[in-house]
């Protein structure tokens, strides 16, 4: 009898698994063979369940999986990553453990220049030092532009002339830098920013309707002007007439974009700090060493970037805040076609608490901001067209719940809006966010490499994907179909909803739950 | 009377906060919905809401209250959250005069947005930090009456007429609405107000029923 049924369970293995074999049995008797028909068919139901569980990933599991997640990257394991010259051995095998177990928060701030694109991921120890005192030197002309912009723009109002724009990108998607001898001095504020010869860069989805260039789009300031040593180069700070004043300062055009901003760099100077000083503490605990910061220096550095109203803070908050203010500032020059936007602090937060010299945080930021900073374009390209994968997912994979939003006239999936601007950040822990955008940044640089095609089977099913993180915001909103359709809740709660996610998700749970809708739909969205 | 549950309200009143960034708006929010201040209030991005249901001559009312951003940038997202809004309180911070001479702009927006029977409330907020103030009271006095507007100067963090300023504005939204349902209920001899609540309309007369609330 257990064997017979031994049989019937491997001739059901073998017909579920496609093989189609004669599998009747002959067991002698009518009632064995009834008991055994029940039990093979209660079989069959539960390997339907499971064929059909293993079938809709492609028979891959999730690398989010509790069984199949890799621990995160220890420091051991990143130096054995390295050859004698410094050079990453197997950028697979480091960017496949980052991306699914994240990173140990001691060596995140070695890692992440590494993910973040400041360091080619073949670069030498060599390469890595010239180009880390470029980028220093780059950071401080920046910084002492700052200086002198808001100096004036505190008073009168700034004009730029010589912000000048260039692609920031190169060929292969790895955040390139300028050398000096490359740059040619401009006199423009007009974006001339070089197209981008690889499909990759632009993000074309006729369906969805909207293009959008993800590169070559960033206004920045000709960094040979900046490295010029002569103080008269730059910046050019000139008395605004009396008109000019009125206007409250100068408005930077772009002749491509038709888009005008209509915020200037005093208006970006005021929101910035009034961000850096209600940020919160809580990156604290992971870093000592900037939280037991004395107050000397704390004051030193509130002063040296005109932080105001932060008496109220304790020491190691005020030195935050007036890194914040610093490398945001710096942005601001970097990239005066976004400048500051609301939002902007709280992903640069963390990196200021895990890199500990601002010329680093702000490289990191920049490699951050080169998909990140799309979210905060004026003219809201980027973030339609994030929210409408997000909605196309949705539709994909739920089409009662898309049909519910429907109703309620919430298929655009405006409810979406903080978690796409801010990727997360409001709705995890610091931890937790780290963790999630840890592996986006995984999967961006894989791609930046082109090493995403040599992921084996994941490359058939699960490619590294720029979109990770909409895929992980749909599964949220997955995650809430019940309370949305069941509740029928109106549009204004599903905001509500998700407002108040903050501090009730899995990281865990919601890359897994995105890696199921990535091996699904991908080639849908993408 | 029995304390209603959150779906049992006779109006809903969709009130928007507005005025430049970090004036104040989220914890006037925060005070008023939950008697909460937070010194660390981040930016609200696009816009977040909060409830709270209170009565006003004898009629439940459910003022939902919509934050937004106060940066330019999120204008096109926020402003159209003005449409249905039969109030707006606009925000300026009384140490910031920057805020105060931003308060046209606002208005400016509020008129080109949201329906123009609008009811505003004008208030200056910090009324706190006295010895930080840039705008006097009278200041603001004068501006809200040029400009038509009720005006109070507010405190979200020593709870300073956050209530009467809110109060002030569902009383005159309900004062027209009542009013205007007296009118209509003279001429349609209309039943009174539906007992699963009413969202008002202001340039409407008789409401839309919020299909939402049935259950």
């Amino acid at each position: 009898m257990q064997f017979a049924m031994l049989r019937w369970v491997v001739q059901i293995i073998e017909v579920a698994g496609g093989r189609w074999t004669i599998w009747y049995e002959d067991v002698g008797r009518w009632n064995a063979f009834a008991v055994i028909g029940f039990t093979a068919i209660a079989g069959l139901a539960l390997l339907g369940t499971l064929i059909v569980t293993t079938s809709r990933r492609g028979g891959l599991k999730s690398p989010w999986s509790q069984r199949r997640r890799k621990k995160s990257l220890l420091l051991r394991q990143w130096k054995n990553l390295f050859t004698s010259d410094g050079k990453l051995r197997d950028s697979v095998t480091f960017l496949k453990n980052v991306r699914s177990g994240g990173v140990d928060h001691d060596i995140r701030h070695e890692v992440w220049p590494f993910l973040l694109g400041i360091y080619d991921l073949n670069s030498s120890d060599v390469e890595r030092n010239r180009i880390g005192k470029q980028k220093r030197k780059e950071y401080k002309n920046l910084r002492k532009k700052c200086r002198n912009f808001f100096k004036a723009g505190d008073i009168n109002g700034v004009k730029i002339k010589d912000a000048v724009i260039g692609s920031r990108e190169s060929n292969d998607g790895c955040i390139s830098f300028m050398p000096e001898n490359e740059l040619e001095a401009k006199q423009s504020i007009s974006i001339e920013g070089e197209q981008s010869d690889d499909p990759e860069k632009l993000l074309l989805d006729s369906d969805i309707g909207i293009v959008e260039k993800e590169n070559s789009d960033i206004t920045h300031v000709d960094t040979k002007s900046l490295d010029s040593d002569s103080e008269e180069e730059f910046p050019v700070i000139y008395t605004p007439t009396v008109e000019e004043t009125e206007l409250q300062n100068v408005k930077i055009s772009h002749k491509r974009d038709s888009s005008k901003i209509a915020e200037d760099f005093t208006i970006w100077q005021r929101i910035i700090r009034l961000d850096a000083i209600r940020a919160n503490g809580e990156w604290i605990t992971y870093s000592p060493s900037q939280a037991a910061i004395s107050e000397g220096i704390a004051y030193k550095h509130a002063e040296e970037v005109g932080l105001k109203d932060y008496k109220h803070l304790q020491p190691c908050r005020i030195f935050h805040a007036a890194r914040l203010v610093a490398v945001l500032e710096a942005y601001t020059v970097y990239d005066s076609e976004i400048g500051y936007c609301q939002g902007m602090s709280d992903l640069l937060a963390p990196i200021i608490s895990v890199m500990e010299e601002d010329h680093e945080a702000f490289w990191c930021f920049v490699g951050f901001m080169s998909k990140a900073r799309h979210n905060f374009r004026l003219d809201e390209v980027g973030i339609q067209r994030q929210l409408k994968i997000v909605s196309r997912i949705i539709k994909f994979k739920d089409a009662h719940l898309y049909n519910h939003l429907e109703m309620l006239q919430a298929q655009d999936c405006f409810f979406v809006y903080r978690m796409v601007v801010v990727l997360f950040r409001r709705e995890l822990t610091f931890a937790q966010t780290l963790t999630m955008w840890e592996a986006m940044w995984a999967d961006q640089a894989a791609i930046r490499a082109g090493i995403g095609k040599s992921w084996g089977l994941i490359r058939l099913r699960a490619p590294p994907t720029e979109d990770l993180l909409l895929y992980a915001i749909a599964a949220s909103v997955l995650q809430k179909r019940k309370t949305i359709i069941e509740r029928s809740i109106s549009m204004d709660e599903i905001i509500s909803e998700c407002n108040s996610m903050a501090g009730q998700l899995d990281e865990w749970k919601l890359l897994d739950d995105a890696y199921d809708l990535v091996v699904r739909f991908h080639h849908k969205i993408s | 009377m029995a304390k209603k549950m959150d779906n049992e309200y006779d109006y809903l009143f969709k009130i928007v906060l507005i005025g430049d960034s970090g004036v104040g708006k989220s914890n006037i929010l925060s005070r008023f919905t939950r008697n909460d201040f937070c010194l660390e209030s981040k930016s609200t991005i696009g816009v977040e809401f909060a409830t709270r249901t209170l009565q006003v001559n004898d009629r439940t009312i459910k003022a939902q209250i919509w934050d937004t951003a106060g940066q330019e940038r999120y204008r096109a997202i926020t402003s159209a959250y003005y449409r249905g809004a039969v109030g707006a309180l606009l925000v300026y911070d009384i140490t910031k005069k920057q805020t105060f001479d931003n308060v046209q702009r606002w208005l400016g927006e509020l008129r080109g947005h949201a329906d123009s029977n609008i009811v505003i409330m004008m208030a200056g907020n910090k009324c706190d930090l006295k010895q930080l103030r840039a705008v006097s009271e009278e200041e603001g006095q004068e501006l809200a009456e040029k400009e038509g507007l009720s005006f109070l100067e507010t405190s979200a963090l020593e709870a300073i007429n956050v209530e009467k300023a809110f109060g002030t504005i569902l009383g005159e939204i309900y004062h027209i609405v009542s009013k205007k349902a007296l009118a209509a209920q003279e001429t349609a001899a209309a039943a009174g107000p539906p007992s699963q609540g009413t969202t008002i309309n202001v340039s409407d007369s008789t409401g839309t029923k919020k299909s939402c609330c049935s259950n």
